[in-house]
């Protein structure tokens, strides 16, 4: 083996962020939890099982038959059930179910693919003690923050929306012999999906970064953070039996809460995101 | 074992120091993992940086490469300091970490592609400096393959060639050669003495191997418990230990108590002691060896060979370790 004799052309170094390495780390990361079963089955089943199944049943089963909804619909809020109440008998468990229930449940779905995909890129990089050579290389700690986080973010509201898609075709589909008309998204949806659901997969990122500061390993990290996931995963399950049940302005509001939740422990996680915080804690 | 008389300077000190540190201190909650380190490395030179576990050679990498902040002292590489420029710094210096730092689930190409990306290399550049590495390490059959597979021996190949991508002015080498087996060992070291040989390339080379330090290194610094004992050329350092020349003499068999008491009256010798071999004596210089002889002869012994032996890294190690054992009153040996 000889040493190599030539030196390369001096790479270029863009002054601000750092662009080029951002998308290396985040594609880095992507390529890795790809190939990861154990990180692609859970993050791929759960959607699928939400946004694909349960419609498709829902569906089937008011072609079926058709229940007395009306002792159900009388426990929620009027708001809600006065719209429902007007339609026919037939079409009231579908566009229950599939057009309102469902939807704050959809959450589950960001919230989880971003903090499983969180806690790869932040402890699992320190589980597979890739961390050091990452902080020996010429990156800023804001980007590879940045990366980090976007490495999480961009999939997590990628699959919700491609999964929601999935929903509006199914849903719609299935439910066409009874409905005869498209009726998904309606407002409520949309505000979900454009609003919440960003908000609520950056929480889960949040939650997660700061989670891995003191794990060792993504399981560790899933596991403290299923601390918190599980009972936010068990107020989006108590909303859609109705208890909790959204009309718009709430779904804006709790959209806007989370949002100033998320961004306030991400940008707390930021500040303790240092090269010596992160050497320390190898 | 190489000895360290015989090793001519790779360089000589000259000019700025590549690195310099001034009582460059660490401490964690565990206690201090360096303490107030003064270190010298000129450019070229390849520095080896001893010490038994925990003595903070990785600490003292991370320090130098703006990894880690110094809570005293501080430091220069390059003329840069790690501690505010840290960024610049890392631009021009490679490290090759303790564990290899790979991810398992990408293949080789994909690890190496990935920080030449990072380190600011076009697409096309990152793939044709990449394959230009991994040809020359040969690892070319292995590039699309992940590395979960590849051995301990391979791994190393693999980290040290991201270290080398970007002709890094400084190169810091934490255990490059531990888990190896004796091939990939000498393999490594090969590697490394051609790296050291290259434009000027500075190299500290972190590592409890004092057979590889021996070959490789121009100057040696040992650490103990965060502390710097010495520091210098091993012969240099070996002087101001030991004034005197230690020679073997093999006589067939342990030397009879007359035969060391000749031994020990004879001119220029200091100190005389039987072996299994022989005996073992150490003289003021070279030039006192014929009369040992003659003392021997005249003694009645059969003399079959005479070898002076030059004190190895391995003897300035252990003597230090020593002598910090015997300042702190414990067992040579003993670990605390
Ligand atoms: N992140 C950390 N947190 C707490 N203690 C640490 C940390 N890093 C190092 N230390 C402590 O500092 C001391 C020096 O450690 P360092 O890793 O620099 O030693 P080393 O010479 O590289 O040892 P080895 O040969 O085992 O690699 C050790 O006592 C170690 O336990
Ligand atoms: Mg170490």
């Amino acid at each position: 083996m000889t040493a190599p004799a030539t030196r390369p052309s001096a790479p270029t170094r863009p002054t601000g962020r750092n662009w080029g390495a951002i998308a290396a780390i985040i594609k880095k990361d992507l390529t890795a939890v790809r190939r990861s079963k154990a990180v692609m089955i859970p993050m791929l089943a759960v959607p699928v099982l939400l946004l694909v199944i349960l419609p498709l049943l829902i569906g089937l089963a008011a072609r079926a038959q058709t229940g007395d909804m009306s002792s159900f619909l009388a426990s929620i809020p009027d708001g809600l059930s006065e719209p429902i109440l007007a339609l026919p008998a037939e079409e009231q468990l579908i566009v229950l179910v599939n057009g309102y229930l469902l939807a704050p449940l959809f959450l589950i779905v960001p919230l989880m693919v971003s903090a499983v995909l969180a806690a790869d890129a932040f402890a699992g990089e320190k589980e597979r003690r890739t961390m050091e050579t990452l902080l020996h290389l010429p990156i800023e700690n804001r980007d590879l923050f940045i990366a980090k986080l976007l490495g999480a973010f961009l999939p997590a509201v990628a699959v919700s929306w491609v999964g929601f898609l999935c929903f509006c075709v199914v849903a719609n589909t299935v439910a066409w012999p009874v409905m005869g008309r498209i009726f998904v998204p309606n407002s409520l949806w949309l505000v979900m999906i454009l609003w919440v659901a960003p908000a609520v997969a950056t929480l889960g990122l949040g939650v997660m970064v700061r989670v891995s500061v003191r794990a060792r390993s993504t399981q560790e990290a899933n596991q403290l953070g299923g601390a918190v996931v599980l009972p936010l995963i068990f107020l989006a399950v108590g909303q859609s039996t109705g208890l909790l049940l959204l009309d718009l302005p709430v779904a804006l509001a709790i959209g806007a809460v989370i949002w100033v939740l998320a961004l306030a422990l991400t940008i707390r996680g930021a500040r303790r995101f240092t090269r010596d915080q992160l050497a320390t804690r190898i | 074992m190489t000895d360290v008389a015989d090793r001519a300077p790779r360089s000589s000190p000259s000019g700025e120091p590549a690195i310099s540190a001034w009582g460059l201190t660490r401490a964690f909650p565990s206690g201090l993992a360096l303490d107030a380190l003064d270190l010298e490395v000129y450019p070229g030179e390849v520095l080896a940086l001893l010490g038994p576990n925990g003595a903070g050679k990785t600490t003292t990498v991370r320090l130098l490469n703006g990894v880690l902040a110094p809570d005293a002292g501080s430091s220069r590489v390059l003329g840069l300091d790690p501690a505010t420029e840290g960024h610049e710094l890392r631009h021009r210096t490679g490290v090759l970490t303790e564990n290899a730092g790979l991810d398992d689930r990408l293949t080789a190409r994909e690890n190496l592609e990935t920080t030449a990306r990072i380190r600011g290399f076009d697409r096309r550049t990152a793939r044709q400096r990449t394959d230009e590495l991994l040809e020359r390490f040969a690892l070319t059959e292995r590039a699309d393959i992940a590395v979960q597979g590849a051995s301990t021996g391979q791994r190393k190949r693999l980290a040290l060639i991201r270290a080398l991508l970007h002709e890094p002015e400084v190169l810091f080498l934490d255990e490059p050669t531990s888990g190896l087996d004796p091939a990939a060992t000498r393999d490594v070291i090969a590697l490394i003495g051609a790296l050291a040989s290259e434009h000027g390339r500075t190299i500290v080379l972190c590592t409890h191997f004092l057979g590889e330090a021996g070959r490789l290194a121009d100057r040696v610094a040992v650490l103990h418990r965060g502390r710097l004992q010495v520091a210098g050329r091993p012969a240099e350092i070996a002087a101001q230990m030991w004034t005197g020349l230690p020679v073997e003499v093999d006589l067939g068999g342990p030397a009879p108590e007359a035969v060391v008491e000749a031994a020990r009256s004879a001119a220029g010798v200091r100190t005389a002691d039987a072996t299994p071999a022989g005996i073992h004596v150490e003289v003021g210089g070279r030039d006192h060896l014929p009369d040992v002889v003659s003392a021997l002869v005249g003694a009645g012994a059969a003399v079959f060979a005479v070898t002076p032996r030059p004190p190895t890294l391995e003897d300035i190690y252990f003597e230090i370790e020593a002598r910090i054992a015997a300042e702190e009153g414990r067992p040579v040996g003993a670990t605390s």
